[in-house]
Parts: C-alpha cells; sequence; structure tokens
C-alpha cells in the first residue's frame, strides 16, 4: 500500500463511527424538514421582483415633520431599555447568589430560583408585554416591567453562572479568616465573578434595546409602535428613518459598552 | 498565645481514603511547630481540622479552651489566621483590601455590603503590611504581584487578623530558595515577637530542621515522631517517608545530605 494514501486517524483508517452516524443524522432531519417549512426554491424566486419593489418604495423622501416625534419615541425606547435593566440588575444579583450552587444558602432555594429564572424567561417579552398591558394599559410602564421580568431571568441566570466558576481557593482564603456569610459573598465571590458580570449586563442592554424597539407592536410603549403603523399604513416615508435610528442607536452603544468594557476589566 | 490539643482526630473521605488514622497531638502555646510528611501524609488535612475547613470524621480539636465545632466555626476563625501554599488572595481586590479581609471577623455584615471598614481597620492592615515590608505595594491589585509578595500579602492578613494561632499549608512549596526562607524567617518572626502559636506544613527537612521548635512526622495518617527538631536523625526520617513498608530509596539519601 502506498504510504501517501488518505486515511483518519482511527485504528483502520476509515471515518470513526460516532461523528459519521451524528453527521447522517444531521443529514437526514434537515432533508425531512424542507417539504415541512414550504421551503420553495420557485416562490423563492418569483418573490424576487416583489422585493425589489418594496425596497424600491423604501427609496422616498423621509417625512421630516416626522423626525422630531421620531427622536422622542427613540428616546423613549432608550429609557425603557436602561430603567428595565437597571430594575433587573438589582434583583438579579441577590437571585443570582441564590441560583449559583456553590453561593445558595440552602440546595431547596437553589433549586427553587433555579425554577423561578426558567419560568421568568419561558415566554418572550412580546409575550409578557401583552400580559401586563391587559393588567396595567397601554404605554411604556407594561413594557418596562416585561422586560424586567425577562431580563432577570436571564440575567439572574448568567449571574449564578459566573458565580459557579470562581476560584474556590480565593473563597477558602476568605473564609479561612472569620468571614461571614454575607462577607464571603461580597469579597470573595463577587470581585471573581465581577468582569463576568459587566460582560453579562452590556450583553443585555444590548439584548433590550432590540427587544424595547418592538415591544410598541403590543402598545407597550416605544419605537415599534410607529414602526407597525408605519407599515401598515404603507408610510414608506417614515419606514426607513425608524430602521435606520434603529440601527445607529443599537451600534453606538455596541461600540460604547466595548469601550466600557475594556476599561472595567 | 494558645494552646492546640488534637485528640483521636480520623479523618475518611467520601471516596473512601483514609487521610488520617486517629492522630493526636498538644502543640504548647507560642511554639513554632512543623508538621512533616510525604505526600498525601495527611499534613493538610491535619491542618485544616484545626481551623474546621475539614471536619474530623471522628475525635476532636480544641484552640485554648475553645472546641472546633461547627457552631464555633466562625469564633474559631476569628482567632486562627492561615497562609496557603498558593496564597489565596483575592485576585481583583487591591493589596490593602485583601489584607482588610482579615478584618472581616470584626466587623458586620451591613458595612461589609458597601465595603465599609473602620480607620482603627486600616491601621491595623497598614502596621501588617509593614511588617512585611509592603507598603508601597499597598493599593496595587493583588494579582499582578510575585508569588513571594502575595505570600507576604497573605502573611499580612493573617497578622491584621491579631490571630492567636497562624496556620501555614506549605507556604513555600511554590516559592524559590531565596524566598522561602524569607517567608520562613517572617513566620519565625512572628511566633518569637507576638507570641502567636504556628504550624507550618513543610516538605523540606532542612527547613525544619533550622526553623522549628518542635516537628511532628506524619505517614500514611499516623504520627511517626513527635519531638525536637534536633531529634530528627536518618532512622527517624526514613519512618517519616518510608512508603508501604519498602526501604526508602535514594531521594532520601538526597534530602538528608542536603540536610
Amino acid at each position: 500500500m502506498s504510504s501517501s494514501k488518505l486515511c483518519w486517524p482511527t485504528p483502520n483508517g476509515l471515518p470513526a463511527l460516532g461523528p459519521t452516524a451524528v453527521l447522517a443524522a444531521c443529514v437526514a432531519l434537515l432533508a425531512i424538514s424542507v417539504p415541512a417549512v414550504e421551503l420553495d426554491l420557485v416562490r423563492l424566486i418569483t418573490a424576487i421582483p416583489r422585493m425589489i419593489e418594496f425596497g424600491g418604495h423604501l427609496l422616498v423622501m423621509p417625512d421630516w415633520e416626522y423626525l422630531p416625534t421620531l427622536g422622542a419615541n427613540m428616546l423613549q425606547t432608550l429609557e425603557m431599555t436602561f430603567l428595565a435593566t437597571s430594575i433587573a440588575l438589582v434583583i438579579s444579583l441577590p437571585l443570582g447568589v441564590m441560583a449559583a450552587a456553590n453561593a445558595s444558602p440552602h440546595p431547596a432555594v437553589f433549586h427553587a430560583t433555579r425554577n423561578l429564572l426558567t419560568l421568568m424567561r419561558a415566554l418572550p417579552e412580546l409575550v409578557w408585554a401583552l400580559v401586563f398591558v391587559s393588567a396595567v394599559g397601554l404605554g411604556p410602564l407594561p413594557g418596562i416591567m416585561a422586560l424586567s421580568f425577562v431580563t432577570v431571568g436571564f440575567m439572574g441566570k448568567f449571574f449564578a453562572e459566573s458565580i459557579e466558576v470562581v476560584d474556590a481557593r480565593q473563597i477558602e482564603g476568605v473564609a479561612a479568616h472569620g468571614a461571614g456569610w454575607l462577607q464571603l459573598r461580597t469579597f470573595a465571590f463577587f470581585p471573581q465573578a465581577f468582569p463576568d458580570f459587566v460582560g453579562t449586563v452590556m450583553y443585555i442592554l444590548d439584548h433590550n434595546l432590540r427587544a424595547a424597539a418592538i415591544l410598541g407592536l403590543v402598545g407597550a410603549g416605544g419605537i415599534g409602535y410607529d414602526l407597525v403603523m408605519a407599515m401598515r399604513m404603507f408610510d414608506y416615508d417614515r419606514l426607513l428613518p425608524i430602521a435606520l435610528s434603529i440601527y445607529v442607536v443599537v451600534t453606538v452603544l455596541d461600540r460604547l459598552s466595548d469601550r466600557f468594557r475594556r476599561r472595567l476589566i | 498565645m494558645s494552646k492546640i490539643i488534637i485528640k483521636d482526630v480520623a479523618k475518611r473521605y467520601a471516596n473512601g481514603f483514609e487521610a488520617l488514622k486517629g492522630v493526636s497531638a498538644e502543640i504548647p502555646a507560642g511554639s513554632f511547630t512543623v508538621i512533616l510528611g510525604p505526600s498525601g501524609a495527611g499534613k493538610s488535612t491535619l491542618l485544616r481540622t484545626i481551623n474546621g475547613l475539614e471536619t474530623p470524621t471522628s475525635g476532636s480539636v480544641q484552640i485554648g479552651e475553645q472546641p472546633v465545632t461547627h457552631a464555633s466555626l466562625r469564633e474559631v476563625r476569628a482567632q486562627v489566621g492561615m497562609v496557603f501554599q498558593h496564597f489565596n488572595l483575592v485576585d481583583r481586590l487591591s493589596v490593602m483590601t485583601n489584607v482588610l479581609t482579615g478584618r472581616l471577623s470584626h466587623r458586620s455584615w451591613l458595612g461589609s455590603l458597601l465595603y465599609l471598614f473602620q480607620r482603627g481597620d486600616m491601621d491595623i492592615a497598614h502596621d501588617a503590611l509593614i511588617r512585611v515590608g509592603l507598603t508601597d505595594k499597598a493599593w496595587n491589585r493583588a494579582d499582578k504581584l510575585s508569588g513571594g509578595q502575595q505570600q507576604r500579602v497573605g502573611i499580612a492578613r493573617a497578622l491584621a487578623q491579631q490571630p492567636r494561632v497562624i496556620l501555614a499549608d506549605e507556604p513555600v512549596a511554590s516559592l524559590d530558595p531565596v524566598t522561602s526562607e524569607e517567608i520562613m524567617g517572617l513566620l519565625l518572626e512572628i511566633c518569637t515577637r507576638d507570641g502567636i502559636t504556628i504550624v507550618v506544613n513543610l516538605h523540606q527537612v532542612e527547613l525544619a530542621k533550622r526553623f522549628a521548635d518542635r516537628v511532628i512526622g506524619l505517614n500514611e495518617g499516623v504520627v511517626v515522631y513527635d519531638g525536637v527538631a534536633s531529634g530528627l536523625d536518618r532512622a527517624t526520617l526514613s519512618r517519616i517517608y518510608n512508603r508501604n513498608g519498602d526501604q526508602v530509596d535514594e531521594q532520601l539519601e538526597t534530602m538528608l545530605a542536603y540536610a
């Protein structure tokens, strides 16, 4: 046999059974799901002219008189984002400690908190917003409530996971000198998990801004209401400015949070 | 300042490993005691039962008049400082804050939530840093320091606590010989000047001979020697470093050559 013959790094040179089976299963699964989602090449191709037509509508002179309203609604969206994230942060810190296996006061508390957090993030913001809109009425308030609610679900879980990977030796170093329960969490757990916390908050802020931008869909405040109305009323002269402003705000926030994180860590 | 009484302490881990098989010892107040033994002899386990980082399966430990129990843990730890092989400082906190964590047992949880200390605590921490010669690094982050410096911070943290006992678990195992010398010297100075009882785990026979008042030799969870450091002769050492009844190898010869 020629020594340049290609082979896999297995005893017999054939592909390993496990990965091959998984790959085959994935391909089979994809093949089965194509009809289920009505993936139709002909339909996609015939849709191209319509997409171009829609794109052409967007390229109209923006509605200048609408811009101040857009600014105000965008500001409201931003305020909702920051407020909801801040509220969630304050609630998530203690919940994160309780949901971390190595910092929780009791296994029962650990499991209960974990389940609570799962429940909170089980449904998307939009669904909770529907619930809160029917509870407290239209406006940004139910939006903030929905956003905070789901954010606690995610933030608490992320915080707990950051706490669970801290170095046990550093904990022991503080514990051995007679620190109390809460002191141990403040002085040994918190400093170690802090960089992860900052990363989580930044990521969630970014996510919440985009979530807040669609909450208007169900009447829970923010720019989303304008977006939906412009779409439904064929107000193309408003649609592009709204989309652009969301893009700009998200990008700016992203850049700022990157810079902030680098300075802090 | 406090004597330590260890009575029939046995420790069996959850995986069935028997680290200590009934160890008894009395460590006099203000003495400098070294626990010597090969890896896995139970040195760390023994030391950690003294401040309750390990709970003995049977037997008891008493510091001064205070028995070490689950209920008395915080009181015990408030009197017992500890120095670790890997320093165990909180990396992201400043040297000063790390030293101040030695004061936590004297502070309330509410103030600590906001990282508040008293002026007096700062003075004590500052004095501790003077003792170890690190005042110029007080506001550096702990993980920016060299190993030797971090161990000095570890000692300062123990000192800031104003303890009656300091336990040191292989305090020089991660350090070079010169730095090891300095650290051991520092511990001895603390013992003689402040009268703090010091118990050190070591695996360097030579350091044990030079610094210890008293040596406890441990092998496979049993005390095989308990006496003055000068009593560490060839026969004693081979008893301490004996493994599974085999005659000890050349490693001991090398060790003895240096001792």
